[in-house]
């Protein structure tokens, strides 16, 4: 019995030292350890041995047992690091990736939702008007004169109904300030529309931000403090921004307010990018005659508008703006 | 409007001012310089030559080599393609080394293999008016190798862009006042003072009618006798073409140069080509007028014209004159007009015609009654000085509009102008509050520099207080704030400090709006669409594919004529009515891709659409919503996935999905498909209409040029936001495990996962978590499954909250769900 086991074993454990695989490995441990395993099959003779043996077969038996267990364990072991070393060994890291269907947000997206975070974290609000306005908000409560070249058919999209397509997002100063009493703090991204036939630099619907700020004792600091911290947020805390006096009829005094941008290649430019100006008092005589209120009376604000397509444009160096909205998967990409 | 800096420094002694440095005082004055033309040659390389020699070079039809004596001493050759030259005849020669305007270097160089050393030039060339087409000859007296420079005078044009609000600064004396106000510096002699000094003027009795006193309230007339037609002398012909004028005769460049001088137009009559008095009219309606440029307008009642004792309207009044009654060589006797006309009819008679001039763009940005009478005056003395004749009196007709003292403006000054009849202008008084500059400018600037600015602008304190008069000329300060942006502008906004106020502020509507907007773009980016942004206005119908056309809107419900919202003159029918759809401009998008080769078409955009809810006579309703397009494959190919699946019914179903994970969304079937929809569906979420489905007809698709299926969705984004950013609670994760069986159901091809799910639902099984459909399998061949029928394979999970079941307890619930569909769904068997 005992030499029976210790040839099994010394069997057992050249058959396991041969193995190549996973497949004759677990062969082996059914042929040798199974329920009609070499080693079983010997461990059966032990009803025959003499009582008195049994302690010391017994102990062999167990012996044995381990030690192949062990083997196989041990060849396991090898042969799953053999594996894992050939599951790496073949791989070309410089094979190109498979392909995921690609996509991104519009590049005015980008720009309007970059602005409107840097205004957000400075307190205003956002706030909104209709595309479809009336003369009233778009033109008179914004002190627009009667005769005012904008106000014609050849340069507003007018409807049957006498209604109109808003020129500007400034409509929606008024908007807010007849629903609401001050100190307003708003910005309002949105759709303008004027009648310029397309071309490299005008569409006939474009996207504007406009921003207000009404309280008491709003002064031209403000504005200016508000704007150029707006402005480098966005271009960057280096950028030179210059305030040039201008004409609006909804503000008085009115900017024009220029960034100084540096192309490759070429001179520092000074870049108009938006206006701006002190509200207008008119503009807030016309809301109170309108609400019956005097809420607006001796408060003082400043209002801002800045074009979106304008500010991708100067931003990312684009030079015909019908690209922004020909929605070319080749010109969107560039933007991710 | 071209000013010339020649001509200015006649009103303005601008000594030490460098180009660049006047450019930044006018941006800073608000008055926006578009360009700088520096005019005239400064360098003395650019010689008189004579040419001596000219012969063609061979093979050119234009090309000659010319021998040219610059006074060098020895002969230079120069190719030259100008035509206009003889030899003998002398012209202005660059020699190697000049930077000629526009920062251009002449060098030797060779053309057509001739060698050429120098170059002759043109007046153009040295940055001068051009006075013939070709090379500048040069009079005959001029001294071989004479520095040009000589000759030519040099001056800088400034093209400005005058704000509408500053109407007073469109002319030389205008701008120079201006300079005056802003720097300080002194204002030479008024152009007009002197003849103002000697006007006379008579009362026009019923030589001048007014006939239409609210467009034109006032108007005078001066006739000048015996004048002599001619060339206008040098100077005056200089300056008017400095700034782009073509001298036509001494008595119309008069006209020209006071409008340029003082900023007021004038009209000089043929008074031989007038009948009897003039009569200042509204034109009747279709009335014809025949311009000096020999167009002809059909006028209408607010139109004004100038006629005679005959009736005909001899010019359109503030705008241009008219055929038959102008000054020509035949003149001896002319009347001149200057006049006052009320802008707003001037503008709309310029606007209607498409008939704009020098005089139509002063009149319909205003110009100041007070100025009319110093035109006339200035302009007769120039006439009396360049073309002779006598003038008589001015005779006045009219009034300076609602400027008659004490009826409209009890307390003003007024000005008085004129002899026997008097011209009255009262100046405009504003009341200045200082608290309010102080507010608006934080105190930072000091009430006496203040004061300053405002007098060097030319207002005049009348009481030692808040009082100010307004200078006749600035139509444009009428209001305490128009003061107060003159104080500002002029002291500087850079010398005012910044400051930051900030106010906490309550998180909007329109704040988680714009929020949940971006968040659900990047999410549909991150998923592989690409964000679209299309034009607002679209066409009404378009055979181009990568037009966006109404007809595309893929609605489920006809759209009525009045439900599109059209504009009421479109610039092109491409853009002409309002998108009552985003999915037009969606499937333009995918047309236009498609065109570069794109085989992965997945787009979305979040916008507004519009519709009217009455058929055109209810309101304009504006909504937010997203669109999302698909087609094509869905991804793009490569050597892991060479050939990528087309996008199907599930794949635009998973986007759906993933919008809003939480919520149940349920396609209703349209009841009738629409044009260009195959399919099309209402898209519930959590049982309310929320948007529409639709699936491309094919015959749409194949107009496209789109071979594929191609899948359109459109939803409210207010209702997916109020979905999708609805409050919840976390639940917690079970404790015991479930067990799954699986059934595969062998139905009818017709039967719908819907009507098994109804089915499931019914069994009412409370320990049945989750039913999922894992397989579908359909043999169009009948091999393995009858060709009328599918096998669907479903998962269904059993799990008990409080404890782990056993396997009895599972099937007995799973048999109960089998037998409620067996007895539910028609034709079911169990494979």
């Amino acid at each position: 019995m005992k030499d029976q086991i210790a040839s099994v074993q010394a069997a057992a454990l050249d058959r396991i030292a041969g193995i190549t695989d996973m497949r004759g490995l677990e062969d082996a441990r059914v042929g040798i350890l199974g329920k009609k395993g070499t080693l079983t099959q010997v461990q059966q003779g032990m009803r025959n041995v003499p009582k008195e043996d049994k302690p010391a077969v017994g102990a062999m038996l167990n012996e044995a047992r381990a030690i192949i267990t062990a083997a196989l364990d041990d060849r396991k072991a090898a042969l799953q690091a053999e594996l894992d070393a050939a599951a790496v060994a073949g791989v070309d890291f410089t094979m190109p990736g498979a392909t995921l269907p690609a996509g991104g947000l519009h590049p005015i997206s980008i720009v309007r939702d970059e602005a409107v975070r840097v205004l957000r974290r400075m307190g205003f609000t956002l706030a909104d008007g209709p595309d479809i306005e009336d003369e009233w908000h778009c033109f008179d409560a914004l002190n627009t004169p009667d005769d005012h070249p904008a106000r014609n058919e050849k340069d507003t999209f007018y409807f049957d109904s006498g209604k109109l397509l808003r020129t500007q997002t400034s409509t929606v100063q008024a908007r807010v300030m007849e629903k609401q009493a001050p100190p307003v703090r708003i910005i309002c991204p949105g759709s303008a529309f004027r009648r310029d036939a397309i071309d490299a630099t005008h569409l006939s619907a474009f996207n504007q931000i406009e921003g207000l700020y009404v309280d008491k004792n709003v002064s031209v600091g403000d504005l200016k403090g508000t704007l150029e911290y707006f402005l480098k947020a966005l271009f960057g805390s280096e950028t030179a921004v210059r305030f040039r006096p201008h004409f609006f009829p909804f503000t008085e005094p009115s900017f024009e307010i220029d960034v100084l941008l540096q192309a490759a290649g070429q001179a520092p430019r000074w870049i108009e990018i938006a206006g701006c100006g002190m509200v207008n008092p008119a503009v807030f005589e016309n809301i109170d005659k309108a609400t019956g209120k005097t809420q607006y009376s001796g408060c003082t604000g400043f209002a801002f508008g800045i074009g979106l397509e304008r500010l991708a444009m100067i931003r990312w160096g684009i030079r015909d703006i019908r690209l922004l909205i020909e929605n070319d998967v080749r010109f969107l990409a560039q933007f991710q | 409007m071209n000013v010339s800096l020649n001509w200015l420094a006649s009103y303005i002694d601008l000594e030490g001012l460098g180009t660049q440095e006047m450019a930044d005082m006018l941006t800073f004055a608000g008055i926006e310089v578009e360009g700088i033309q520096e005019r005239g040659v400064k360098t003395d390389l650019v010689v008189v030559a004579q040419v001596m020699e000219k012969t063609p070079v061979e093979g050119s039809d234009h090309l000659n080599v010319c021998m040219v004596d610059a006074g060098e001493g020895s002969l230079r050759q120069i190719v030259c393609g100008a035509q206009n030259y003889k030899v003998g005849d002398k012209v202005p020669c660059a020699l190697p080394g000049a930077v000629l305007p526009g920062g251009w270097e002449i060098k030797d160089g060779k053309l057509r293999g001739v060698e050429s050393r120098g170059m002759l030039c043109s007046a153009s060339e040295l940055g001068l008016p051009d006075k013939e087409h070709g090379l500048w000859i040069l009079p005959a007296d001029y001294v071989i190798g004479t520095p040009v420079r000589q000759f030519v005078g040099t001056d800088t044009i400034f093209e400005l862009e005058i704000t509408p609000n500053r109407p007073d600064l469109l002319s030389h004396w205008g701008m120079a006042r201006e300079l005056a106000g802003i720097t300080g510096r002194k204002l030479k002699a008024d152009p007009a003072s002197a003849a103002m000094g000697a006007v006379e003027t008579k009362p026009a009795g019923d030589v001048i009618t007014l006939s239409a006193p609210d467009i034109c309230p006032l108007y005078t007339a001066t006739r000048i006798s015996g004048v002599k037609i001619g060339p206008s002398p040098e100077w005056l012909a200089d300056r008017l073409v400095a700034i782009g004028l073509r001298p036509i005769n001494n008595v119309v460049d008069i006209t020209n140069y006071c409008l340029f001088e003082l900023g007021h137009p004038l009209h000089a009559f043929d008074a031989a080509k007038l009948t009897g008095g003039l009569n200042i009219r509204r034109a009747a309606e279709g009335e014809q007028f025949e311009s000096l440029m020999g167009d002809t307008y059909t006028l209408k009642s607010d139109d004004v014209v100038i006629s005679d004792a005959s009736g005909s309207a001899l010019a359109l009044g503030g705008v241009m004159g008219g055929l038959n009654s102008g000054v020509t060589e035949q003149t001896t006797d002319i009347v001149l007009e200057s006049a006052w006309f009320a802008r707003s009819n001037i503008r709309f008679t310029s606007r209607r015609l498409g008939l704009g001039s020098d005089s139509s763009y002063r009149f319909e940005r205003g110009t100041s009654p007070w100025n009319v009478l110093r035109a006339a005056a200035r302009a007769t003395e120039l006439i009396l000085e360049c073309a002779g004749g006598t003038a008589e009196p001015v005779l006045v007709g009219g009034q300076a509009p609602c400027l008659v003292p004490e009826e409209n403006a009890p307390n003003a000054t007024v000005v008085e102008q004129g002899s026997d009849a008097k011209i009255y202008y009262a100046l405009d008084q504003v009341q200045l509050d200082w608290k309010e500059l102080d507010v608006m400018t934080d105190g930072s600037i000091p009430h006496t520099e203040a004061t300053t600015i405002l007098k060097n602008l030319g207002l005049k304190n009348i009481d030692g207080r808040g009082t100010w008069d307004c200078p006749p000329w600035r139509l444009d300060l009428k209001r305490s704030c128009d003061l107060l942006e003159e104080i500002v502008r002029v002291y500087g906004i850079d010398n005012i400090p910044a400051t930051n106020t900030a106010i906490y502020v309550e998180e909007s509507a329109n704040d988680r709006a714009s929020d949940y907007r971006m968040a659900l773009s990047r999410k549909l980016a991150g998923a592989g669409f690409w964000e679209a942004q299309t034009f607002k206005l679209i066409a009404a119908e378009s055979i181009d594919p990568t037009i966006a056309s109404v007809e595309n809107a893929l609605p489920i419900k006809p759209l009525m004529d009045g439900d599109i919202i059209r504009v009421s003159l479109p610039i092109s029918e491409d853009h002409s009515t309002l998108r009552p759809s985003l999915a037009p401009g969606l499937i333009s998008v995918a047309a236009r891709n498609i065109n570069q080769g794109l085989e992965v078409l997945r787009f979305f955009e979040c916008g507004r659409v519009f519709r009217n809810t009455g058929g055109g006579k209810g309101k304009d309703i504006e909504t937010e919503v997203l669109g999302i397009f698909m087609a094509g494959k869905v991804g793009p190919a490569s050597w892991a996935d060479t050939k990528p699946a087309g996008a199907g019914f599930e794949h635009i179903r998973a986007v759906l999905d993933i919008l809003v994970p939480k919520a149940t969304i349920t396609l209703i079937p349209a009841k009738q498909a629409r044009e260009n929809a195959a399919v099309g569906a209402d898209i519930q979420i959590n049982n309310q209409a929320c948007g529409y489905f639709a699936r491309l007809s094919l015959a749409k698709c194949r107009a496209l040029g789109l071979p594929m299926e191609s899948y359109y969705a459109e939803l409210d984004l207010r209702k997916l936001q109020q979905v999708a950013t609805a409050p919840y609670k976390a639940t917690d994760l079970p404790q015991f495990p479930g067990s799954s069986r699986d059934a595969s159901l062998d139905v009818p091809a017709a039967t719908r996962h819907a009507d098994i799910m109804k089915a499931v639902e019914a069994a009412k099984q409370k320990l049945l978590v989750s039913t999922g459909l894992k397989d579908v399998f359909c043999d169009p061949t009948g091999e393995k499954l009858a060709a009328d029928r599918k096998a669907m394979t479903y998962t269904f999970l059993y799990r008990d909250a409080k404890k782990t079941l056993t396997a009895a307890e599972v099937d007995a619930a799973h048999k109960c769900v089998l037998d409620t569909l067996a007895a539910k769904v028609k034709g079911l068997s169990f494979r």
